[in-house]
């Protein structure tokens, strides 16, 4: 989903102290771009609508920093191995517990198992944990590269770690003269490139290590300033091979050169005791729900029986505002499941009902599955075939008792 | 509309009156009209709080609000020290120091007497160089730096200041070395190349004993509780990842700890008590849904409005929980809200968008909360919206908490032997002593973490039970029923013109439970005669018309036999019996009498509360102290009008301390506090006067329901009140002497006592009068009661006033002794029972009457 990229020109007096002279003033006095959103957010929802699109499994963030990005990305379903790197261990350090799971994932957890992970090192170096990526983002990275590093930066990130895609943005030096400073845009900035030098760069680098490249950006001028560019220009790279590089991977040697500062795991339906929490929960709530309509529709017969006058209507079922809404192909599949059903007092709800319902279904459980799973959470029948409950328990409200 | 603005404004006021009685006066002198009429119309500028319900990024962390005091995601130097400008409520009341003025106690509060014990606690030693200094400064930037963060990484990445052990805030920095200048001056860059000027001014230099060192100690630990992976909840630290799972009530609990650094009464300790959170396993909409489905459409508004609001919610898509204050049907997810930035976008699309979440519910209401305030001048509580799909239920509702099973099913679960939470004791100490960052954190402070702190208490003798041609020693303290089996008790009105209402299907009960009466009656010395009985319909109002038509003021006690434990019956009938129509009342529940083999017992219990509400006494125990007066207070709030607070007073009337006046006074105050105790206390004396024919030479007042930040009050508001009735009394010439003791059930201190190398429970009447106590205050620990399960958790009392100069020892046995006087259980309990008799009082109030009870019935025990 796209947020607009607009950018704002906003009328404000610049503090004399960030004036630091210089061709600004030249061009518009008195005014100060600001994106909106904010230019690193308009970076950040380019890397998500990416994964929203091709749905990798395994994404790295180099250069990952104070690890903003990850955190954004570590809501992605299909995500299951989420790693950063970067060269400033304190940063990930102090960092690293944003990127555990928020506490209402252990109460609904993920689909998927998920990893997440900040290694300390360098981005020219070789660590085999990093192959076999289906994205790698080098998000305003290459400009804080020295011209050694750069120069090794293809050969480890295309050329070893050879993921199927990578995203690189980097400043478009063009768009500079739009800022009230003259020079780089940052203290540590080696360079800023011009359109075309990027441009010659990445091509190059593409052709090379067999990637084809894309370029676009985010942050765009000011109207009658478009022919300067977007603020932030980014490569987009796919691997010409499509996805190779998993066999490939296990016969290398492992290397381990970076200092793994942080990790950890996400609950998930893949753990066998995650599921069955969630499988015990869910099933529960079904039968509670089954419960209760079999009471209401028990209660509206003897109401049609002996009708009571004054009595009030019940009879409209509240369904009608909340809950569940299924599809054409829900609702077959649950009519064709067995009915739940009432011997005396005890209340039966056939495991098959109960796996037709949409929560309970996409757990993806077959009945023998969740009979082992539940067994010892909840009151089976004899022949195990169905979840039995009392029809009626002490703390049901009545509404006709006041 | 005006009916949800009134639940509203109810909401806000409960809502801060539940926190901090300061802040209520400045809300309440609106109540909430301001805010209710913002959230009324949807989607104005004000809902752009709910963007608040967002990220916890960094850029969003200055502007947003968080409900509590410190952020579960708080960065490391992004931590405020005040905790977003507020001292810690418990740490308010360090501030007032009570021993000082005691001069019989200045130099030594212990007591003497009893067997030392050696004990072992949950408290573990915090070790700090002898010289150990806080050094506080304050930080200026030039040019000027809004970005709290910039400020920050600034400050950190300066070499002056890399190596050493600091901690900033924004504004204030605490260095564990002082500079070499009071003012230190520091250039940096920033990474568009400005110079700023960095100014350090050294304001304070503070003992590691002062309020600021014991926040900041606290901040510290929060920080190595969040490296070892807890999670911040309120004020204690879970493990969601070690889940204790009860299913079939779908209730995950989550183990951690409720810890406090602080200054005990010689040195720095860390306190820490196993803690578990309550989480419900399904969101806001599933319960509704459920509700729904239970109640039908009729009552499904104001049923929700009555389960869900006051509860603590959970978001799924960050950390932070919140209080539903009001659920508004009138906005849905398709509404569209105002962002920070001005655009405008649906509540669907923005958790699209922003979280990648899809609702699946589009007819859902929005939950309303209100978030403390965090700055001193924003006056309006900020508003946020949550999403029920998206919120989980923490705690456990009114409906689950009255649910037998359920809370045996919790109990089990967090109920932990004192073997059990030594084990996670001794687990957290090795964690902390095991993470590198943890160790490191510490270290670069000076403080040395370590060992569980031992101490020697005393345990008092056992009591002896005095009845009227008997006296017994029980063979356990904790349950005396056995020992006094066909003994007399002290005094007794014959029952003879007495009434029992039931209804016609529990006629048959009546005959047995008589002759049960009759004959556990006739040993104690308590005849029944017999009653008349009265049949009535199943229906609340059929048992009241009954009464009412029935009662005379000839009647000594109204027996009913309820058919359910629906509250109505209970209810209409105490209402009336104890204020409009004031005769002692008896209720007792028809299931209850159907128990086979129970009779016996059932009937014992039944015999003893009807002869204390006829005005009897049942036992003794020695008070070696004349003409002493003791005086239970306890207070707490209405339970349909939140504005309305509950004050009970009971107080001793005879010297053997067998006979009580119970008053209860109901005041439309903003604070915890009581304005009413003179009142009450001077009716007590005129009382006494009236038995005795002369004044109580000596009065103890022991004040329960006394929350945290709240003893200053005390002190400075009630103790005065008590003290001009005491001298009014008095006339100036022979004027009582007044001791008033703070009495606090809750607290985090455990005791073990170790045999072996087995931890165990401590013996009744331990004593804990050293280490664990603090130094500005006369206090002491007593363990006046036992657990079969579970570990004990003594009774903490604190002297804030004390006239009569009695010796710790004497005080701390007097205290014991009380404990001894509940009628309604054969046993010791947890507190003095004149504290027992006045919170049951206000309990009785709170949830049923509602208005106070005639003064005709004050002598008798009506409340039982």
């Amino acid at each position: 989903m796209e947020v607009g990229n607009k950018m704002e020109v906003a009328e404000k007096t610049i503090p004399c102290s960030s004036v630091a002279g210089g061709n600004f003033e030249e061009v518009c006095p008195e005014k100060v771009i600001r994106f909106k959103p904010p230019l690193y957010k308009q970076r950040y929802q380019f890397v998500r609508d990416l994964v929203d699109r091709h749905e990798p499994k395994k994404v790295a963030d180099l250069g990952c920093g104070d690890t903003k990005l990850l955190k954004l990305l570590k809501i992605y379903p299909c995500i299951q191995l989420l790693v950063g790197v970067d060269i400033n261990e304190e940063k990930l350090h102090s960092n690293g517990h944003h990127l555990s799971p928020y506490l209402g994932e252990f109460v609904k957890p993920r689909d998927l198992d998920l990893t997440v992970t900040l290694y300390h090192g360098s981005v020219v170096e070789r660590d085999s944990r990093l192959l076999g990526f289906d994205l790698i983002t080098c998000i305003e990275l290459i400009e804080h590269l020295n011209s050694d590093d750069l120069a090794r930066f293809p050969e480890v990130v295309f050329g070893y770690l050879s993921p199927s895609m990578i995203v690189i943005s980097t400043p478009n030096a063009e768009f500079n003269p739009l800022f009230p400073t003259v020079t780089l845009r940052d203290a540590d900035h080696k360079f800023e490139w011009s359109r075309m030098e990027f441009q010659t760069w990445a091509s190059q680098v593409a052709n090379c290590y067999d990637y084809c490249v894309e370029f676009t950006g985010v942050g765009t001028a000011p109207a009658g300033f478009e022919h300067v560019g977007y603020c932030t220009q980014i490569g987009v790279f796919r691997k010409n091979s499509g996805k190779l590089a998993e066999p490939f991977v296990s016969q290398q040697h492992d290397q381990h050169v970076y200092k793994a500062v942080y990790t950890t795991s996400y609950p998930s339906l893949q753990q066998e005791k995650v599921l069955k929490f969630v499988l015990v929960g869910e099933l529960l709530i079904q039968v509670e729900r089954l419960r209760l309509r079999h009471q209401r529709m028990l209660r509206e017969r003897e109401k049609e029986l002996d009708p009571k006058p004054g009595d009030m209507d019940f009879s409209q079922a509240p369904h009608l505002l909340l809950g569940e809404v299924f599809t054409e192909a829900e609702k077959a599949r649950i009519d064709s499941s067995p009915q739940p059903f009432c011997e005396g007092e005890k209340f039966y709800i056939p495991l098959r009902r109960l796996l037709a319902y949409p929560k309970l279904h996409r757990l993806c459980v077959d009945e023998e599955r969740m009979r082992s799973l539940i067994a010892d959470s909840v009151c089976l029948s004899s022949d195990s075939s169905a979840v039995v409950v009392d029809l009626h328990n002490s703390w049901d409200y009545w509404p006709e008792d006041n | 509309m005006s009916g949800r603005a009134r639940t509203r404004a109810r909401g806000i006021t409960t809502g801060y009156g539940a926190r901090s009685p300061g802040d209520l006066t400045a809300t309440s002198a609106t109540p909430g009209d301001s805010q209710a009429s913002g959230i009324a119309s949807p989607g104005d500028s004000q809902a752009s709080s709910i963007a608040a319900s967002g990220d916890s990024q960094a850029s969003s962390s200055r502007s947003i609000s968080q409900p509590h005091e410190v952020a579960v995601s708080s960065d490391d130097g992004g931590r405020s020290f005040t905790e977003r400008g507020k001292v810690r409520r418990d740490l308010v009341d360090l501030s007032v120091s009570t021993r000082e003025k005691l001069a019989h106690v200045k130099d030594c509060k212990a007591g003497s007497s009893g067997i030392p014990l050696r004990l072992v606690t949950n408290l573990f030693s915090l070790d700090l160089p002898q010289d150990w200094q806080l050094y506080q400064y304050h930080v200026t930037y030039s040019p000027d730096l809004a970005s709290k963060k910039l400020r920050i990484a600034l400050l950190y990445s300066h070499s002056k200041l890399l190596d050493k052990a600091k901690a900033f805030d924004g504004t204030i920095l605490f260095l564990s070395e002082k500079l070499d200048q009071k003012v230190t001056e520091l250039t940096g860059e920033t990474q568009r190349g400005e110079t700023v000027k960095i100014t350090l001014t050294l304001t304070s230099q503070l003992p590691s004993s002062s309020p600021v060192s014991i926040q900041f100690f606290n901040v510290i630990f929060r920080k190595i509780f969040k490296k070892l992976r807890m999670y911040q909840i309120g004020r204690n630290f879970y493990k969601p990842s070690e889940p204790v799972e009860i299913p079939q009530y779908k209730l995950s609990l989550w183990p951690g700890f409720a810890i406090s650094v602080s200054h005990f009464e010689s040195r720095l300790l860390l306190n820490a008590d196993v803690s578990y959170k309550v989480l419900r396993n399904e969101t806001v909409l599933e319960f509704m849904t459920d509700l729904c489905h239970r109640t039908g459409m009729s009552h499904f508004t104001e049923m929700c409005q009555k389960q869900l609001v006051g509860l603590i919610v959970l978001t799924r898509y960050n950390n932070k929980t919140y209080r539903i204050d009001d659920i508004d049907w009138s906005v849905k997810p398709t509404h569209a809200f105002q962002k920070r930035d001005g655009s405008e976008v649906t509540y669907m699309d923005y958790y699209k968008q922003q979280y990648n979440i899809t609702l699946s519910d589009l007819n859902q209401p929005v939950l309303v909360s209100l978030l403390k305030r965090k700055r001193k001048d924003n006056a309006e509580p900020q508003m946020v919206h949550l999403i029920p799909e998206l919120c989980f239920l923490t705690g456990l509702c009114s409906q689950a908490t009255s649910d037998f099973h359920l809370m045996k099913a919790v109990a089990e679960e967090t109920r932990l032997s004192p073997v059990g939470r030594q084990q996670q004791l001794v687990r957290l100490v090795d964690d902390i002593q095991r993470n590198q960052v943890a160790r490191i954190e510490l270290e670069t402070w000076g403080l040395q973490f370590g060992s569980q702190i031992s101490l020697t208490g005393r345990v008092v003798p056992s009591e002896k039970i005095l009845l009227l041609d008997h006296t017994c020693q029980p063979a356990s303290a904790a349950d005396w029923s056995k020992d006094m089996r066909a003994c007399k008790v002290l005094s007794s009105q014959p029952l003879n013109r007495w009434l029992i209402v039931c209804c016609n299907r529990a006629e048959n009960l009546i005959e047995a439970l008589l002759s049960c009466l009759r004959r556990v009656g006739g040993p104690m010395g308590f005849n029944v005669g017999y009653p008349k009985i009265i049949k009535v319909d199943e229906k609340a109002a059929a048992f009241l018309r009954a009464i009412q038509l029935h009662v005379n003021p000839d009647v000594q006690l109204v027996m009913c036999i309820l058919p359910s434990n629906a509250k109505n019956y209970y209810d209409s009938i105490k209402k009336y019996l104890s204020s409009d129509c004031p005769v002692p009342s008896q209720c007792v529940l028809a299931r209850t009498l159907t128990k086979q083999g129970m009779m016996m017992s059932v009937a014992t219990k039944i015999a003893m509360q009807m002869t204390c509400k006829l005005g009897g006494e049942l036992w003794a125990v020695e008070i070696p102290l004349k003409s002493l007066m003791v005086v239970g207070i306890d207070i707490c709030r209405d339970a349909l009008n939140k504005d309305v607070v509950v004050v009970g007073f009971v107080a001793s009337i005879n010297s053997r301390i067998t006979r009580w006046f119970s008053r209860c006074v109901l005041q439309r105050t903003a604070a915890d506090t009581a304005d009413c105790l003179k009142v009450c206390l001077t009716g007590a004396l005129n009382k006494w006067y009236k038995h005795n024919h002369d004044l109580p030479s000596r009065i103890i007042i022991y004040r329960d329901g006394v929350g945290d930040g709240q003893l200053k009050t005390v002190l400075e508001y009630e103790v005065p009140q008590l003290l001009s009735s005491v001298t009014e009394c008095g006339s100036g010439v022979s004027s009582s002497r007044l001791s008033v003791v703070v009495v606090r059930k809750r607290c985090l201190l455990r005791f073990f006592s170790e045999t072996g190398h087995i931890v165990q429970n401590p013996p009744i009447g331990t004593v804990v009068d050293s280490e664990a106590t603090r130094a500005e205050w006369y206090d002491f620990y007593l363990v006046s009661q036992t657990a079969n399960r579970g570990t004990v958790s003594p009774t903490y009392y604190n002297v804030i006033y004390d006239d009569n100069g009695l010796k710790p020892d004497h005080m701390q046995r007097l205290t014991f002794k009380l404990c001894h006087l509940y009628y309604n259980w054969q046993g010791l309990i947890s507190v003095p029972a004149p504290c027992q008799y006045a919170h049951k009082l206000t309990f009785l109030v709170a949830q049923s009457i509602h208005k106070e009870p005639s003064l005709e019935l004050a002598e008798n025990l009506f409340y039982l």
